[in-house]
């Protein structure tokens, strides 16, 4: 199955037209079976064309979006559900914010190729400034089956921004079954090489999953995003045994690799990482979590 | 008695012989330094080693010895106060053996690690079972008088011994007094230990120090989030980590244990390595000391690690508690989530 993680990098931001459009000449000539777009794509998008005045900085420009958000994700959603219609591919449209209750959620979603939504994931780690922000925490991760062109159901989950570098995230997830983690990322320019590598990296090395990580390259109000997108694997089924079936730059408008679920089922049998999990030794381990006690069930 | 019985009797009586406490304790008296105090701490600055062995055969065990006091003399020597050393370190005592190189040589014909070895149809298992009433209390010597002289922890790696009946594969922790401060049996095994019915530890050993809390797992125990989350959340500052991988060098490969736990859940962590071959295993490694991104100069997450993967070294750095306690209550994207782990955790860490 072929997949590809899109950075924004290099599509045109300035029209919802010409953001369709470069999407979609993207998707033509790479032909994944499925794409999977950045955090804060619905951001991106919306000040683009306008829909939104930035602020004097990211944290304003958040709030501004966050207050006035439904109606935007009607166009933004039904925008992505029409691309993945078109393109008969699974499309992960990246994330926007969620308003349900009175409370915000960042959350993320995924469209099949009939253009239904297959699944919406709310990040369930807060990172300090998301917590300023007052988003709430999902509280439930979700797993479809995604039908690959290479006639395998593959069991995927999504994942959002800061839960990347939460692992009992990819451990939930691994344990639900997921085969592919599509992970919508944004990281802050700069040397975060290292970070990434903490983050998805490590979740795949410990779950022996595939994951597709789409990482922003852009400007929002004045705060450069940029890091790698990849697509990754068990080191043993990657060339230099390096975990990655392909990583890009920053600046790279999509990575694609081909999944070979066969040599991961291989790997997993040879070198059974979560049936070694000795689990009965952590069963303590939920009772050492702050505030454990203090929340209601 | 059939003359094998009589033999065997015979050899384990004058192993204990060789290395009889009394005569390591002798031996170690004419080379230790006189007994030092424990200096003062200063949380800014906690020098570790990591020590990287090149493995050996000892023929008699006042080399083995001798190697340890060597290595650890040579870390405190850098003005470490933390040592640590790999996982197996009981290996090189099978040099005791008569004929083992023999052993050594025929098993490389044959698979598996349940293979039996050369002539004698001994498997590996059972030299540790057989070696381990030997192992057991001349380590405890060796460290408890290297701790007390040098004045140091010393995590003095994992050995292989037998505990009722059953292998287990476990860590030591000496104190400055020369007290064994805790032991840690480790808790997740390779398939390898599985088929040599390695009894898995239940739990983990948490030492508060006036170093800082330490905690020791033993090598595949790093593979998991969980271990150094558990020692995180309990509070533990520091991880002594003994491995001994099998496997040949590669950067990536070797980055799958302490490097991202650290990462994952703020703390420190000190990895010492077993490197070298001996009959068709050939261990490999880069001991290192490792620290959360934010507390690395270079944001590389490592402090200090030895360049060769294949011979002897240490790696030494000073770590800052006090920035680590700082980074942990003031931390830019750590985050927790009980409702989602109340949901899902009771399935994943069941009780069998």
């Amino acid at each position: 199955m072929k997949v590809a993680a899109i950075s924004m990098a290099a599509i045109k931001l300035e029209t919802l037209a010409g953001y369709r459009n470069d999407l979609s000449d993207f998707l033509k000539s790479s032909r994944p079976d499925l794409a999977v777009l950045p955090a804060y794509s619905a951001l991106v998008l919306g000040l683009g064309p306008g829909a939104f005045v930035p602020g004097p900085d990211f944290s304003a420009t958040f709030y501004i979006f966050s207050a006035d958000i439904e109606g935007w994700n009607e166009i933004f959603l039904d925008l992505h559900s029409d691309l993945a219609r078109e393109h008969g591919i699974y499309l992960s449209a990246g994330t926007t914010v969620e308003l349900d209750n009175g409370s915000y959620y960042h959350t993320a979603y995924c469209f099949g190729p009939d253009g239904h939504l297959c699944c919406k994931q709310r990040q369930t780690h807060l990172d300090s400034d998301e917590r300023d922000y007052d988003f709430s925490r999902g509280e439930e991760l979700h797993i479809f089956e995604l039908d690959g062109a290479d006639g395998k159901t593959y069991k995927t989950g999504l994942m959002v921004g800061n839960d990347a570098r939460h692992p009992e995230v990819g451990r939930i997830f691994a344990f639900l079954g997921a085969d592919l983690i599509l992970h919508s990322g944004a990281l802050h320019a700069g040397p975060n090489c290292w970070a990434q590598t903490a983050g998805m990296w490590g979740q795949v090395q410990q779950n022996q999953f595939f994951a597709v990580e789409a990482q922003l390259y852009g400007n929002i109000a004045g705060q450069q995003f940029g890091a790698n997108s990849a697509v990754l694997a068990p080191c043993e089924i990657t060339p230099g045994s390096s975990g990655y079936l392909a990583r890009g730059y920053p600046e790279s408008p999509v990575v694609e690799a081909v999944l070979n679920e066969k040599e991961r089922q291989r790997i997993k049998k040879d070198y059974p990482v979560l049936d070694l999990l000795n689990r009965e030794a952590y069963s303590g381990m939920l009772d050492l979590y702050p505030g454990k006690k203090n929340e209601g069930a | 008695m059939a003359l094998d019985s009589i033999k065997n009797y015979l050899f384990s009586k004058y192993l204990a012989w060789i290395t009889r406490p009394s005569r390591v304790n002798k031996h170690l008296s004419s080379s230790l330094p006189s007994r030092q105090e424990p200096g003062p701490v200063d949380w800014r600055k906690i020098r570790a080693a990591a020590l990287q062995l090149e493995f050996k055969l000892f023929k008699t065990p006042l080399d083995y010895v001798d190697e340890m006091h060597r290595l650890t003399a040579r870390a405190a020597n850098e003005g470490a106060r933390l040592v640590v050393f790999p996982e197996y370190n009981n290996l090189q005592l099978l040099g005791l053996l008569p004929g083992i190189e023999k052993m050594e040589e025929s098993s490389g014909e044959k698979e598996g690690a349940g293979a039996k070895s050369g002539e004698a149809d001994v498997s590996l298992p059972d030299l540790f079972r057989y070696m381990s009433p030997v192992v057991q209390p001349l380590v405890h010597t060796l460290f408890s008088e290297l701790a007390r002289a040098y004045a140091l922890y010393i995590m003095a790696g994992s050995y292989t011994l037998s505990d009722q009946g059953k292998l287990i594969n476990r860590a030591f922790l000496y104190g400055p007094s020369g007290r064994l401060e805790s032991s840690q049996d480790k808790v997740n095994l390779l398939p390898m230990e599985h088929e040599w019915r390695i009894k898995r530890g239940k739990s983990f050993s948490i030492c508060e120090t006036p170093l800082g809390k330490l905690g020791f797992p033993v090598c595949m125990d790093a593979t998991y989030f969980e271990t150094f989350r558990t020692m995180e959340l309990s509070g533990v500052d520091i991880v002594l980590l003994p491995i001994a991988n099998l496997e040949e060098y590669n950067f990536w490969l070797a980055l799958r244990g302490i490097w991202p736990r650290v990462q994952e859940s703020p703390l420190y962590g000190v990895k010492g390595a077993l490197v070298g071959s001996v009959a068709d295993f050939t261990f490999t490694g880069r001991a290192g000391i490792f620290a959360p991104l934010e507390l690395t100069v270079s944001r590389d997450g490592v402090l200090a690690e030895v360049e060769p993967c294949d011979r002897e070294a240490m790696a030494v750095a000073d770590l800052d508690l006090e920035a680590l306690h700082a980074l942990r209550s003031d931390h830019p994207w750590r985050d927790s989530n009980p409702a989602l782990y109340r949901r899902y955790f009771p399935h994943i860490y069941r009780t069998e």
